[in-house]
């Protein structure tokens, strides 16, 4: 028997012959920077992710969980793959606790499924997670690369909402940590371990979350500057002030364009809450906009204010950007950061996009156009912008570009002190190398 | 090593000032807050990370076990030197480094006291959101190694929520940042892990804090119950209406009578159960929030409400609260404290399980409890002298946990496991579960000497 048939009929034996995908130009959508997997495979139940798992730790295979594939393009070229694992068939709530405020759901369904659920059942509540692609995007995905959005600024990101994780360990150990209490400091927390840790310490089967009520009323405030200073100066009022919006987003002229949104540089406001509130603050920010010279302003509400948002989230896919990269810095710095990118950018002859979470320290930049067909210059701009970002406080993560630029540049950003550990933490969870190798910080 | 070649030795690393060798020292440094007693063999007290480091690296080549403290406040046994070695006490570097409003930021050594720092950002219009009871004497770094809550953690999270960065000083004497001003740095979320990971992992010498403007409005509500259990349902209700008030509050009759005898801040000695409700946030709505709460507890049989007029009531009703240990210690010579939790829903049937346990072993149990967290603090009061009575605590501690883990809850919510709640782990982990675990304390801390047989259990103890 061949390598090839073996791994077919194991494979089967676990998971069902139906439900193991091996033909060559089927696996070949499932490729990850151009490598192929031998097979694809969906489990039906964490048991049998147990048993593949158990299975490729004792033969050294190299598996690649995967959702709807919103966030294949992201992250180091893999070392080795063999099998990708995809966790669509894990997909119900196991617990929605209605009067607790808590839900517990698995991997592989869609965050606009869950939110559609929670909006329909009693009083209303949602997961306060906005990341791009929701419609998309799948819990486990979601979890395992710590995606986020715009209203972030007010309610934080998974490491702050979620109470516990299930996965199965690399050696197909099935684990389960936290619990559903809001407070737990029972054994370490591997929760936040979990977060964000791109699936290479296990594969994430299971969340369990706080809820948030649905708000009373909601409404966005938008508003033009013709200069980033002015746009800034807003932004840092707003910051330091009472007011408290949900998200508030600096945007970018060239982005602006593509949202069909005129002005040199928009300043967004999505604002959340009982009505009082959301009436006073539409009306107190705006009159703070115009003490500091605000172009225009105008409020969306209803659906105009729940397409706009969608619009931001989902910037990347309507412009069709190949190179989506993420910057973090000190808050405080968001001008001086944009203001910079965009000189780098204009003198590399590069069209870029930018939208920031102006109260988070975060800048999204957007390539636009078909600059990737000159990997060379490009990925000279995007040292600058990193070392830009490293210099305030920060770093720059490559969201997603095309892998003949990923030798050229750092795709984690700079390494830091703390990368050591974190090869000694993944060589003792994972010391067969199993899940995801090479694709994660310092090519772990 | 002699005792007298390891003091020599640390003397020669940090300097004579700051090492204590004598018997009363040790005797000061063998006991936290909870009933462990164990001494270390010697005591320093690090002005700088550099000194950290040295005496880390230290204690690493020679193999000698090492615990780090703070203000010796936790309630678990996990600043207790129950393995002997070196004591590494924090409160030195206590410091302030960096306050840093712009950015929202504050950068701080771990010795720092959590109140001393939240009355300097008091000047500057801003707050430390988390708030545990002990916040005048605690420090930061502790705070972070039990992960400490407090009653403003329904709405703005714990401890771990707001620390954004770390330096720490590794195992092996080695000196790493994790995290930072700036949110999202790439990686594994260490620095997650190392929240209450109760100084296991890794020793913290600077720790970068999220900070946040001062809310615009609050409203501090009491409510007075001649039910436990309507007090409880009205919790639930609260929420489930879908109110997250910054805190809801508990007290039952034990403890209010405690407080009054010991404070005098006018709550009704004859109440079953007291419900501190407070709001903040924008003054828009808030009038009509307070009533929709107040609507709620009159559904469930409130017997009178107070609503604080000014910020000396709001003081009062808090100094209450926050002395409530104090006031029930004065009751015994001894309690012990779980700190059990259980999903907020479950809080009633919970409770009266709690008085069933306390009826069983013959022992008074005060109640004060973060009601919208689900956080029980039962205080089982004893004394120590009486080794029957001693006997029965210990049973009932046991039997609290357990009745939490069944409640589908956890055996503790903020005050950590220690060495005290070691044998509850296996109650809601798995030996798979503390397998994964142990992996990360050995990934960490490969030779095991960072606070020893804390935390974990072992393995036997656990399968």
């Amino acid at each position: 028997m061949s390598n090839a048939t073996q791994l077919a009929s194991a494979l089967a034996q676990m998971v069902g012959q139906a439900n193991v995908i091996q033909d060559q130009d089927s696996v070949k959508a499932y490729a990850v920077d151009g490598m192929t997997p031998k097979a694809v495979v969906s489990p039906g139940s964490v048991e049998e992710i147990s048993k593949l798992l158990a299975y490729a730790n004792s033969e050294k295979l190299a598996v690649i969980p995967r959702g709807n594939g919103t966030k294949m393009a992201q992250g180091g070229v893999p070392r080795k793959l063999d099998v990708v694992l995809s966790m669509l068939r894990i997909n119900r709530i196991t617990e929605h606790d209605v009067p607790n405020l808590s839900l517990s759901v698995q991997a592989g369904m869609t965050l606009a499924a869950v939110q559609e659920k929670l909006a329909g059942t009693g009083k209303g509540s949602f997961l306060p997670l906005d990341p791009p692609c929701s419609e998309k995007a799948t819990i486990g995905g979601i979890i395992a690369t710590n995606a986020s959005g715009p209203r972030r600024y007010l309610y934080n990101t998974a490491r702050d909402l979620l109470l516990g994780i299930k996965a199965v360990s690399p050696n197909g150990d099935i684990v389960a940590f936290g619990g559903k209490t809001v407070k737990n400091v029972s054994g370490y927390d591997m929760t936040k371990l979990m977060i964000g840790s791109w699936g290479a310490l296990g594969v994430i089967t299971e969340i369990t979350t706080k809820l948030l009520p649905l708000p009373e009323a909601s409404a966005t405030l938008l508003m033009s500057f013709d200069d980033l200073a002015r746009a800034a100066a807003m932004t840092r009022r707003v910051l330091h002030s009472a007011m408290l919006p949900s998200a508030m987003e600096l945007i970018s002229e060239g982005a602006a364009a593509r949202m069909k949104e005129k002005g040199k540089y928009l300043v967004a406001f999505s604002l959340e809450g009982v009505n009082e509130a959301v009436e006073r603050q539409a009306a107190e920010i705006a009159e703070i906009g115009k003490k500091e010279g605000a172009a225009g302003s105008r409020v969306f509400r209803g659906q105009e204010d729940r397409a706009f948002w969608l619009g931001i989230r989902n910037f990347a896919l309507a412009a069709q950007t190949p190179v989506v990269l993420k910057s973090n810095f000190v808050i405080s710095k968001q001008a001086e950061i944009l203001e910079s990118y965009e000189k780098h950018a204009q003198a590399a002859g590069i069209d870029c996009a930018f939208i920031g979470h102006a109260g988070n320290g975060i800048l999204m930049t957007y390539v636009l156009g078909s600059e990737v067909a000159q990997p060379d210059r490009l990925a000279d701009l995007i040292a600058k912008f990193t070392a830009e970002a490293v210099q305030k406080e920060g770093n720059l993560v490559v969201e997603s570009c095309p892998t003949e630029l990923k030798g050229k540049i750092e795709v984690w950003g700079q390494l830091r002190t703390d990368a050591m550990v974190m090869r000694r933490l993944k060589e003792k969870m994972d010391p067969a190398a199993v899940l995801n190798p090479g694709r994660f910080v310092g090519g772990i | 090593m002699e005792r007298e070649v390891l003091i020599a030795e640390l003397v020669r690393l940090v300097g004579r000032e700051n090492v204590l060798s004598s018997a009363m020292h040790y005797k000061l440094y063998e006991y936290d807050a909870s009933l462990i007693r164990s001494k270390p063999d010697c005591v320093v007290l690090p002005i700088s990370t550099e000194q950290v480091s040295r005496v880390v690296k230290f204690a690493h080549d020679h193999k000698i076990r090492i615990i780090a403290r703070g203000a010796g406040t936790n309630l678990s046994g996990g600043s207790v030197s129950i393995q002997g070695g070196i004591a590494i006490v924090m409160t030195k570097m206590n410091q302030i480094l960096d306050l840093d409003i712009e950015n929202q930021r504050v950068v701080v050594e771990p010795g720092v006291v959590t109140l001393d720092l939240k009355s300097v950002l008091a000047k500057h219009g801003y707050l430390y959101q988390p708030d545990p009871a002990s916040e005048k004497v605690t420090t930061i770094g502790g705070n972070f190694g039990e992960n400490a809550g407090g009653p403003h953690c329904l709405k703005y999270g714990v401890t771990s929520n707001h620390v954004l960065g770390v330096e720490v000083v590794l195992s092996d004497g080695q000196v790493v940042q994790m995290g930072g001003k700036a949110l999202d740095n790439p990686g594994y979320d260490l620095m997650g892990v190392l929240g209450a990971s109760e100084g296991t992992l890794a020793i913290v010498t600077k720790a970068i804090l999220r900070i946040m403007p001062k809310a615009e409005a609050v409203k501090t509500m009491l409510c007075i119950y001649n039910s436990i259990e309507d007090g409880g349902n009205t919790v639930t209700a609260i929420i489930e209406d879908g109110i997250i008030p910054a805190t809801l509050e508990m007290m039952d009759n034990l403890t209010i009578k405690a407080v009054e005898e010991a404070y005098h801040v006018g709550f009704p000695t004859d109440a079953a159960a007291i419900l501190i409700i407070e709001i903040d946030g924008l003054k828009d709505g808030m009038e009509r929030l307070t009533e929709r709460i107040l609507a709620i507890c009159r559904e469930h049989n409130v017997r009178e409400i107070r609503v604080a007029k000014d910020q000396a009531e709001r003081d009062k009703i808090w100094a209450g609260r926050k002395g409530a240990f104090g006031a029930v210690g004065r009751l015994r010579p001894n309690y012990l404290v779980n700190d059990g939790t259980v999903p907020r829903t479950r809080l009633p049937e919970t409770l009266a399980k709690v008085v069933e346990i306390g009826k069983k072993y013959r022992l008074p149990i005060a109640n004060v409890f973060h009601a919208g967290d689900g956080n029980l603090h039962p205080l089982i009061l004893f004394d120590e002298r009486d080794k029957d009575e001693l006997e029965r605590v210990h049973a009932a501690a046991t039997e609290i946990m357990k009745v939490c883990a069944q409640m589908g809850g956890t055996i503790s919510g903020e005050h950590g496991i220690g060495l005290e709640k070691l044998h509850g782990m296996s109650m809601i982990f798995s030996p798979k579960d503390i397998a994964a675990m142990k992996k990360v304390k050995e990934a960490f801390d490969p030779l095991n000497l960072m606070n020893p047989g804390k935390v974990l259990p072992e393995a036997e103890k656990a399968a």
